[in-house]
């Protein structure tokens, strides 16, 4: 209880010390708010920007992709028949055609079913195609896909303007077209394109949809057409595709996921963060200026708060000297002062979030047609609101216990006799 | 040890020095006992070290050499905060300027050192508070802000909270330097009341020689040490 009442004395004078100069105790507030509410909207932002930017990047890209890489053919036979150190010769020598393809996708892909991290799979056969129309000729290619898969992984039938990527599933000549070739090739839905693969096999297909990707290079060369389809004009089995398709639940979880498989499936395994190091380093560099520019806002509101607690606790020294002399410890003195700090940082911490919220969505309102955005991008993340709330509070601690240390060392003795 | 029942306060060869601006002997071995409600006065001129002996026996001063005994508690060598728990319970001060806390009313004032201290209610903190103030007439003037009173009522506010927690020992640096000799007169009374009718021991350093005789005994010093008692 005598304890209790004791901080109720300490909470008591700072709580007047705070309310009788009310003007400076709402600047000191405001120092903390604007901090706090930068951090939070940079942060916001900076996230919005990154998922935005993301969400186009994952358009088209797996989280994993396994394919079969040209290998260099290093085996020589001469040196299974005569001993080593024979000295031989070869000239011109010829390689034979090494495999680039899935011999069993079926059985990859149910390795890969099998972890828990993967959420979807799919497979597909890609390859260079010449799209034909009358005396028209564009070089592009053709990707078979799986399209129900495909669709829950890219979200490909979203992006179809005319047509239905569902009848893919079962028009087994059917075509769905970039919207820029099909320009170029001058076909409309329902018109027929000649498709004419390397190997100079030619088939005709019936346009059943035209695909607008927000990647512009895409929507100029490429065509989906059903992955059966494609195995078959390949002449190959329906075990065969050219690349798996992976994505996971959490795609910062790559690693583990090849670590684990890439014994048992023995393809080459490449990940999205080592196909894309642009955008991690992207993302990870602007994440870093909006850390920069939103602690500098802090540490300005810091030495604000550190100068209107040196201020004040110079104009109160003489009060302070006298609650020594009345038995107040220089542990009470830290105490009062300490009180003051942290509720200009309760306060302004509290308001910085209301204020960098309502910045946030304020921005999140203004209009920004670029690549697929409609509004400038803004995504919250409970963990910038938990760094906002700590480094607020940290910061006006750290700026108030300096001069809370300083009138805690007070000697009422020399203050007292002048 | 029958000396320690009844002597209040126990000074024995204390010196002290200032090093600034160059080191200087301002208490050259100062001995003396001050017996339970005693009213005692400390005079001499400026210089004579008065004003700080009274400091070393407040503990707010522990940078000297002999030994300080109150209530037969060795207070020489304690740590600054086991002082100002002593200095909150038993010793009450009061200065020549006022020095109330301007932002508090009062009442707020004279009811601190006893929340400080902790043993009461809030209730009978603020009861106890009223009765230091109406012993001092001053009960009109306990909800109004402290910088709104006049000099001499500021100075029975001061001495009304010196009270407060019932110390053994109320020490004043020129408690009346500040005021007309009305007031003067009256926080005379009001002291000498506290010595001899609550056993309350006074100590007060003064240039007022009119003061001086009306107290119980009086230390005259001269150049760091003790000319009569």
């Amino acid at each position: 209880m005598a304890q209790k009442r004791k901080n109720n004395v300490n909470r008591q004078i700072a709580s007047v010390h705070l309310t009788s100069k009310i003007g400076q105790t709402v600047v000191a507030i405001l120092g903390v708010t604007f901090g706090v509410s930068m951090y939070i909207f940079m942060n916001s932002f900076m996230n919005g920007v990154n998922k935005a930017q993301d969400d186009l990047a994952f358009s088209n890209l797996s989280h994993i992709r396994i394919d079969n890489e040209n290998e260099k053919n290093d085996y020589n036979p001469v040196q299974d028949v005569f001993s080593l150190g024979t000295v031989f010769n070869i000239r011109n020598k010829k390689d034979i055609q090494s495999e680039t393809d899935i011999k069993n996708t079926h059985q990859v892909m149910a390795i890969l079913k099998a972890q828990p991290e993967v959420k979807d799979i799919t497979s597909q056969v890609n390859f260079s195609v010449f799209f034909r129309n009358g005396s028209k000729k564009i070089n592009g290619s053709i990707s078979g896909v799986e399209p129900n898969n495909e669709n829950r992984m890219f979200g490909s039938a979203g992006k179809v303007i005319a047509g239905s990527w569902d009848d893919l599933n079962y028009m087994k000549s059917g075509l769905i077209i970039g919207r820029i070739l099909a320009d170029n090739l001058g076909v409309k839905l329902n018109d027929n394109v000649n498709v004419l693969t390397p190997d100079g096999v030619s088939k005709n297909f019936s346009v059943i949809g035209i695909i607008e990707t927000s990647v512009k290079e895409i929507d100029k060369s490429r065509a989906y057409i059903n992955i059966s389809t494609a195995q078959q004009l390949l002449g190959k089995n329906f075990d065969y595709s050219t690349g798996i398709l992976v994505n996971l639940y959490d795609r910062d979880k790559t690693t583990g996921v090849v670590n684990k498989t890439q014994n048992s499936v023995k393809y080459n395994m490449e990940t999205w963060q080592e196909a894309n190091q642009q955008l991690v380093a992207a993302s990870q560099l602007r994440n870093i200026i909006a850390s920069a520019v939103s602690l500098a806002i802090l540490l300005v509101a810091g030495f604000g708060i550190y100068n209107i607690m040196n201020m004040t606790i110079n104009e109160k020294i003489r009060e302070i000297a006298i609650l020594k002399a009345m038995g107040f410890s220089g542990g009470d003195v830290l105490t009062i002062f300490l009180t003051q700090a942290t509720a200009i940082g309760l306060l302004g911490v509290f308001s910085g979030l209301i204020l960098g919220i309502s910045i946030s969505s304020a921005v999140n309102q203004v209009p920004f047609k670029v690549a697929g955005l409609t509004t400038l991008p803004i995504h919250y993340q409970w963990i910038d609101f938990v760094s906002a709330v700590i480094f607020g509070i940290l910061t006006t601690l750290l700026a108030g216990y300096f001069p809370a240390r300083k009138a805690s060392k007070i000697d009422p003795v020399i203050i007292i006799r002048g | 040890m029958t000396t320690t029942n009844t002597n209040a306060l126990e000074v024995k060869n204390v010196v002290k020095y200032f090093h600034d601006p160059s080191t200087f002997q301002v208490l050259k071995g100062v001995s003396f006992d001050v017996k339970k409600g005693e009213f005692l006065s400390l005079v001499g001129k400026s210089g004579s070290g008065k004003s700080t002996l009274l400091y070393i026996l407040s503990t707010m001063d522990t940078d000297y050499e002999g030994s300080l005994i109150v209530n037969g508690n060795l207070l020489t060598g304690q740590t600054q905060n086991q002082l100002s728990i002593f200095r909150n319970e038993h010793i009450g001060f009061v200065f020549q300027f006022h020095y109330l806390l301007p932002e508090f009313s009062a009442l707020e004032n004279v009811m601190l050192p006893a929340k400080k201290l902790g043993k009461l209610s809030f209730e009978e903190i603020e009861h106890k508070a009223y009765e230091s103030l109406r012993l001092l007439d001053l009960e009109e003037q306990a909800l109004k802000g402290a910088n709104k009173l006049s000099g001499g009522q500021q100075q029975r506010v001061a001495i009304a909270r010196a009270l407060i927690n019932s110390p053994s020992i109320i020490m004043g640096d020129e408690p009346t330097g500040n005021l007309d000799s009305k007031n003067s007169m009256a926080v005379q009374d009001i002291f000498r009341n506290l010595a001899h009718e609550f056993g309350q021991t006074i100590i007060c350093v003064t240039h007022d020689n009119d003061f001086a005789q009306r107290t119980d005994r009086t230390i005259e010093m001269t150049d760091g040490l003790i000319l009569s008692h």
